[in-house]
């Protein structure tokens, strides 16, 4: 009865096997890449190989321990009773802000890209005030712009598109 | 009476009125993010590596030294005020310093803090100023196995420490070492796991790694469990300032915890949490209040608060003599100094000592300029709390951006900036440290240079590892600290069996 019930609580949780799978799949690309690195013999001691090698070898035993772990049901989530469940569109949302450089930057420069994020990531924390996030995010982003360019630092063009 | 007059050579270095200005702008700036959620010293430092392109190293790491002394300070005011301990450091002091605030007596928790801060952080410089010089001179008969030994240790007791796992801490370790193996080999010059990537050859950047992990990986983490109203403020009204009784249980507080955080901090694995869980338990074992804990006693904010800041100077002996880094922050400014082409260790005390001594000596000014900056003005501090949380977070990323972006406006940075910060974003769900991953990135090449000098020397003889006595016993140790907890915990697991089998059974 109790064995039974203690199961179904098991089952409920989460197993992230995928986890531990990944951390596998990373060391067997070091493995991979440990081979493809040519061992210069006339070196003394440890090649260049080795360490990629050993780091390899430790991933993929880390995956392997991940997964059983996680199978075994022993690898929950932080459950915080404080905490609301996860939600799923306010956390693709703030994700496309920090992704959204990557198609934008180069073309829209670093103001208009920083605006973009800004106000993807104002989104996913519940505002509805496009257009002042819009304003902030650009003037933040210009902010940032013009002081860090005095400074030396270059963000690239401020609008790459008008040259 | 050499260090007193060498550090009468940093005061003149520090007492610059250019430094004394970088002094007082990061201890603005460490109070600032010390209050504000989601970011930390850290963080801080690695969004202004790029600025440190323009001004010199020694005003760089003085004013690096003020964010990481200014952002304790204004950790405990928010743990105090809103319950909320802006760094794991600070989370002894949000048990009793809220139930003060909550009784009206906020002000009387955030001057003992603040005070406790002062003495202990005073304390703990002093306590560098005098070790550091002597443990450098140490540091001088290091052959490369020792260094190596040093480093293994390092990473076993943060792999131990850090994290609610040895499995989790381990996973994040070798996260690190496998970044780190990125880009050429400095000994060979060989490319390794570039995946074809020109942009990867001088491997992947410490700052996009850190800003990812923690700026990225939070802000997705807070974005997607928002729903949880911020807690509200307590406010300051009617507040007394502290009364001489106060005084007179805060004294003794301060000085313990200075005694536990310093050393403690000191280790190679230390950090600042445990002093402040160790100096909590010992206050509340010696209080002549034992009823007041939990309920507001001032001695459970005075001694934590004061080991957590005596911890942060002790941070600095390692970092400063060894080259070894042992919080996120602490590795953060092993990089920065990376960055300037120095290398933290014994050498750095002889060729650099402007920059060393008048590092240390705005620690002592740095305290001060806190003090002010805390004690009268807290209530504008609170007052960047009122912020809404969208904006906090949407300007973390665009400094993200500014970090990432500004180191060499590359794609491939930022595409490694989404692809890690959601990996900081799976460790923040399932609980890994991120520290270890930090520390495995920066010191992990280091480690690989050291093994394989040693190795080199010994024409390839693995018992140069054990060959010297100071070797032998580090790597002892590192050995001790993996096995002894388990161990501990096993027999804890038996004897707790043994216990219930004869309950069950009558």
């Amino acid at each position: 009865m109790t064995g039974k019930r203690q199961a179904e609580q098991r089952d409920r949780r989460s197993k992230p096997w995928w986890m531990g799978l990944a951390l596998a799949i990373m060391g067997a690309l070091w493995l991979n890449g440990a081979r493809s690195i040519s061992s210069t013999t006339n070196y003394i001691g440890l090649g260049p190989a080795a360490i990629v090698l050993a780091v390899g070898l430790g991933l993929t035993v880390l995956g392997i321990l991940l997964i059983l772990q996680a199978l075994r049901g022993e690898f929950a989530a932080v459950a915080d009773e404080a905490e609301a469940p996860p939600s799923h569109p306010a956390f693709l949302l703030a994700l496309a802000g920090v992704a959204v450089p990557l198609l934008t930057m180069r073309w829209l420069g670093f103001p208009l890209t920083a605006m973009l994020a800004f106000a993807l990531v104002t989104h996913a924390f519940g505002s509805r005030r496009t257009g002042l996030d819009l304003v902030i995010g650009f003037a933040l982003g210009s902010a940032a712009w013009l002081g860090f360019s005095r400074l030396g630092i270059s963000l690239g063009g401020f609008l790459p598109l008008i040259g | 009476m050499d260090i007193l007059n060498q550090l009468i050579g940093g005061f003149a270095v520090a007492l610059q009125p250019i430094n004394l200005f970088w002094a007082f702008v990061g201890c603005a700036l460490g109070t600032a993010v010390g209050v504000l959620p989601g970011i930390g010293p850290a963080l801080t430092i690695a969004l202004l590596m790029p600025v440190t392109a323009q001004i010199n190293p020694a005003s760089a790491f003085i004013m690096f030294a003020g964010i990481l002394y200014g952002a304790l300070y204004g950790g405990s005011t928010t743990s105090i005020l809103l319950n909320t301990p802006g760094e794991s450091g600070s989370v002894m002091t949000a048990l009793e310093g809220n139930r003060m605030a909550r009784s009206g007596r906020g002000a009387a928790a955030l001057a003992t803090a603040a005070i406790g801060s002062f003495v202990a952080g005073t304390i703990g410089t002093l306590a560098l100023t005098f070790l550091a010089p002597a443990i450098a001179e140490l540091a001088f008969v290091f052959g490369p196995e020792d260094y190596f030994a040093l480093m293994v240790l390092s990473f076993t007791s943060v792999a131990v420490v850090m994290g609610r796992s040895l499995l989790r801490g381990f996973t994040a370790l070798f996260f690190g070492l496998a970044l780190g193996t990125i880009g050429i080999d400095t000994q060979t010059g060989q490319t390794r796991m570039v995946f074809g990537m020109l942009e990867l050859l001088d491997g992947v950047s410490f700052t996009v790694v850190l800003v990812s992990l923690f700026a990225i990986g939070e802000t997705l983490y807070v974005a997607s469990r928002h729903a949880s109203a911020p807690p509200a403020i307590n406010p300051l009204s009617g507040g007394y300032w502290m009364t001489r009784q106060d005084w007179a249980r805060s004294w003794k507080p301060w000085l313990r915890g200075s005694v536990i955080g310093f050393p403690i901090g000191a280790l190679p694995a230390g950090g600042t949490e445990i002093p402040t869980f160790l100096s909590y338990a010992l206050e509340r074992r010696l209080t002549p209040h034992p009823e007041e804990f939990g309920q507001g006693a001032i001695e459970g904010v005075a001694g934590p608060e004061a080991a957590n800041n005596a911890a942060a100077a002790g941070i600095l002996v390692p970092l400063l003599t060894l080259g070894l880094p042992s919080t996120a922050t602490a590795a953060v400014l092993l990089a920065a100094f990376q960055n300037y082409g120095l290398q933290p260790g014994p050498l750095l005390f002889a060729t650099n000592p402007d920059l060393l001594w008048g590092l240390i000596a705005s620690l002592y000014i740095g305290n001060l300029i806190l003090l002010v900056l805390n004690l009268p003005l807290v209530g504008i501090w609170v007052r960047l709390l009122l912020i809404p949380r969208q904006y906090i977070y949407g300007g973390i990323v665009v400094f993200a951006l500014v970090g990432v972006w500004g180191l060499s406006t590359s794609w491939i940075d930022l595409a490694l900036m989404c692809g890690l910060g959601l990996i900081g974003y799976v460790a923040r769900v399932y609980d890994f440290p991120v520290a270890p991953a930090l520390i495995g990135l920066i010191l992990g090449p280091q480690a690989e240079i050291q093994l394989r000098r040693a190795l080199a020397v010994s024409q390839g003889d693995w018992s140069v590892l054990v060959g010297t006595p100071i070797s032998a016993s580090l790597l002892a140790i590192a050995a001790l600290v993996l096995t002894v907890p388990p161990l501990l915990a096993w027999r804890r697991r038996r004897a707790e069996e043994a216990e219930a089998q004869p309950a069950s059974a009558g």
